[in-house]
Formats: structure tokens, sequence, C-alpha cells
């Protein structure tokens, strides 16, 4: 059941239904003398435009030289630095550590970068730090890693197979003692065999002699303490000498 | 609120930086309310510096039991507006409102047009003239509550009255603030 109110008690409880504090009852008592009072609809209407303007004021910044006053008027006129002292001031901040550390990694990082990217130190020039020449050179010297380490890797794939066929060559001369024949294809007399089975291929006997002079091609390596990634090459003859 | 109460502390065992913060965070605030109820920028950096002047000499009564700083340095501005009032009462019947109406800076969004901007600046205009023709009891309610959004806990604080004093002055200030509103010619949002 609706209560009906009376115009004081819509205005004395205007500024709860702003708020929405109302119980459900009372909303429905005040609406409903609102919509039947000729005097407090357009109360209502205009004091909820009202809170609208208000609400609308822009907050104002704060005068720039008021906060400084304050603090003159208060603190006390705050000592004015002028000419040297002023620079050594702003020099004074670079003396805390974390500040000193930052600086000096930016200083550093600065160098490494540019060092990379092809600018001279002993003849510096405004146009090498340029975007392009940057990128220019930046691009040259990756390419010049990459072919670097490309021929290194390469070179050494070459002296391991080197080395394995060098190894394997090593560990023949035992196998084939075994299967030299024993006797000389020159002691055969007519109408005998020697026993070996003639579509075999028959070894060499050069294995069997330590003193035959054999030339083969070796290369060593010689690491170069220039960049880790570089490698020069020397060639090397090598020679076994067979009794 | 913490914080401020931190602050303080430094700034009673000598910290100027403290206090030179603490003015820094509330200087805004203060400046804002003492604008909105004199209606006149130099009257209100005048009153802003007197504020601070006041709470810098009698910092060491601070409690913060009596609710925060905020709140403190609201009341000592009420008190130093409700006095300057009363000192400038005689001057304020002959000279014209608008002499002492500067232009509201506007600080709306800049997305807006600019005859939009043009008419929120003259509305603001109309409204600060509005609240300046409020009684001071009137207009510090409405200021404390529709302009700095304060709690009527808070604004019980700072006006050293019961929230239902409070309330009824914030609902017959609005109601006032839009008789004469509507007797300006002017129409609500």
């Amino acid at each position: 059941m609706t209560t009906n109110w009376t115009c004081e008690q819509t205005e004395s409880r205007l500024i709860d239904y702003l708020d929405g504090l109302l119980q459900p009852a009372e909303l429905a008592a005040f609406h409903g003398h609102a919509q039947t009072c000729d005097r407090c609809a357009p109360l209502i209407s205009s004091v909820t435009g009202v809170l609208t303007n208000l609400h609308a004021l822009p907050e104002l910044d704060t005068p720039p030289q008021l906060i400084y006053s304050i603090l003159d008027k208060t603190l006390g006129p705050r000592d004015t630095v002028a000419g040297w002292a002023v620079v050594l001031a702003w020099f004074r901040h670079f003396s805390l550590p974390r500040l000193a550390y930052g600086t000096a990694s930016l200083a550093i990082t600065f160098l490494i970068l540019a060092t990379a990217s092809g600018f001279s130190w002993r003849k510096p020039k405004m146009a090498d730090l340029s975007p392009a020449s940057v990128f220019h050179n930046a691009d040259r010297q990756a390419h010049l890693v990459y072919a670097r380490g490309t021929k290194f890797v390469s070179d050494l794939r070459v002296v391991y197979e080197i080395q394995s066929r060098l190894r394997q060559d090593n560990e023949l001369p035992s196998a084939n003692e075994e299967t030299i024949p024993q006797s000389a294809p020159g002691n055969k007399t007519p109408g005998s065999t020697d026993g070996t089975d003639p579509t075999v291929p028959k070894q060499q006997n050069r294995a069997n002699d330590s003193q035959k002079n054999q030339q083969v091609l070796a290369v060593t390596l010689v690491p170069v303490a220039v960049i880790p990634s570089f490698a020069i090459f020397s060639s090397a003859l090598c020679t076994r000498r067979n009794p | 609120m913490e914080q401020d109460a931190q602050l303080v502390q430094q700034c009673l065992q000598g910290d100027g930086p403290a206090w030179e913060e603490l003015v820094r965070r509330h200087t805004r605030r203060i400046y804002n309310i003492c604008y909105r109820f004199t209606g006149n920028g130099a009257e209100a950096e005048d009153l802003s510096q007197d504020v601070f002047l006041r709470v810098y000499r009698t910092l060491a009564s601070y409690r913060s039991a009596h609710g925060g700083f905020a709140t403190w340095v609201t009341s000592v501005t009420r008190n130093l507006l409700i006095d300057h009032y009363r000192r400038t009462k005689r001057d304020r019947i002959t000279d014209s409102l608008d002499d002492a109406m500067p232009v509201v800076e506007n600080k709306q969004s800049s997305a807006r047009r600019p005859d939009e901007l043009a008419l929120l600046g003259e509305l603001s205009n109309q409204v600060q003239a509005a609240l300046l023709k409020l009684s001071p009891e009137l207009r510090e309610a409405v200021i404390l509550r529709d302009l700095q959004q304060l709690e009527y806990g808070e604004i019980q604080l700072t006006l050293e009255i019961p929230e239902g004093t409070v309330k009824s002055r914030i609902n017959r200030g609005r109601i006032e603030l839009a008789r004469i509103l509507q007797q300006m010619g002017v129409r609500p949002s």
C-alpha cells in the first residue's frame, strides 16, 4: 500500500532519494507524490540538474607559484646557487652509486654497439653514425663472421676426414700380413701351384716392405690466437720410409 | 592517509622534504575549496597560503585519532574561509559580483567541440556565481559534498556538526541553488 507523502517529506528526503537510500516502500511513496504534485516534480528535476552541473564543474589547476610561495613562507626562502656551483651541483648527482653504475653501463653499451657497427674511433666521422651506414656495416660484419665460421667448420671436417683415413691406413699393415701369399710369384716351378684361389685378386706385397718410401699429403691444424672463430692451415709432407 | 601521518611525524622531526611533500599533495584540493567558496583566484591563493601557514605552525596539535590529516586540513581551511567571509562581509555588500569573478578555466576534454566548450565554460561561471549567492553554511556544505566528494562523516568532522545537520544543510543548499539558477534563467542539465 502506497502512503501519500507531503511536499515537506518529499523535500526533506530528497537527499536520500538522490543518494539511492530510500527503502522500496518509501521510494514508491516518493514517486507517487512526485507524479501528482505540481510543485515537487519540477523541484526534483531542477535539483537533479543542479547536481549534474556541480559534478561537471572542473577541478582547477594550482597556480604554479603557489606551492613555492607556501614553501617560502613556511620553510623560508631557498638558497639560490649561481655560477660554477650550479655545474658542480649537477655533477654531484652522479656521485650516487646507482646513477654512476647506470651511466657507466650505458656508456660501455654505446661503445660496444658503435664498435660493432663499424664506427672508426681513430678517424671518427659523423656519417658512420647514420642509420644507413650502421645497417650497412652491421650487415657486412655479420656476413663476414658467418662466412669465416662456415669455412672454419668445413676445414675442421676435412682435417677430421684425413686424420680418420690416416688412422685407417696405420691399421692396415697388421691385417694385410695375414693375407699376403707365402711364396713369391717368381719362385713357382712349372706345373706347380701355390694353392691359392685364382679368382681372388692377389695382394701386392708392398705393405710388407716397411722401408719403402711412401708420400702422402697431410695437413696440420695450427690454431691462431687472434679471434677464436678463425684458423689458418699449413701443408706439410710427411714420408714413411720402408726399409 | 597512513602516508600523511608518516609525513607529519617526519615533519615534526624537522624533515623539510616531508613538509614539501605534504604541501604538494594537498595544495590543489585546498585551492579548489578556497576558490569555489570565494570565487576569486587571488583571494583563493592568499587563503591557501594562510591555511598551510597555520597547519605548519600547529602541526604538533594534529592527532590522527581525530580523523585523517586531509580532514584536519579541510577543517582549518573551513575556519579560515568563515573568518575571511565575516571579515569581508561589509565589502561584499558594495562590490559587484562580476568584478570578483575571474573566468573559470575550462578543463573539459579536448574532444569536445569549441561551441560545447564555450557553453560549458559559461555554465560553470553561472553555477559558480549561484554558489556565491548561497549563505556560507549552505555553500560550504554543498562544496564539500558535491565538489570535493567527501563522505557525510568527514563533513561532520570538518564542520563539527551532527550528521543530520550536515545532510539538512546539503539538501537545503541544493534546493536553494536550483532556485537561484532558475531565477538566473539557467536551465538544468
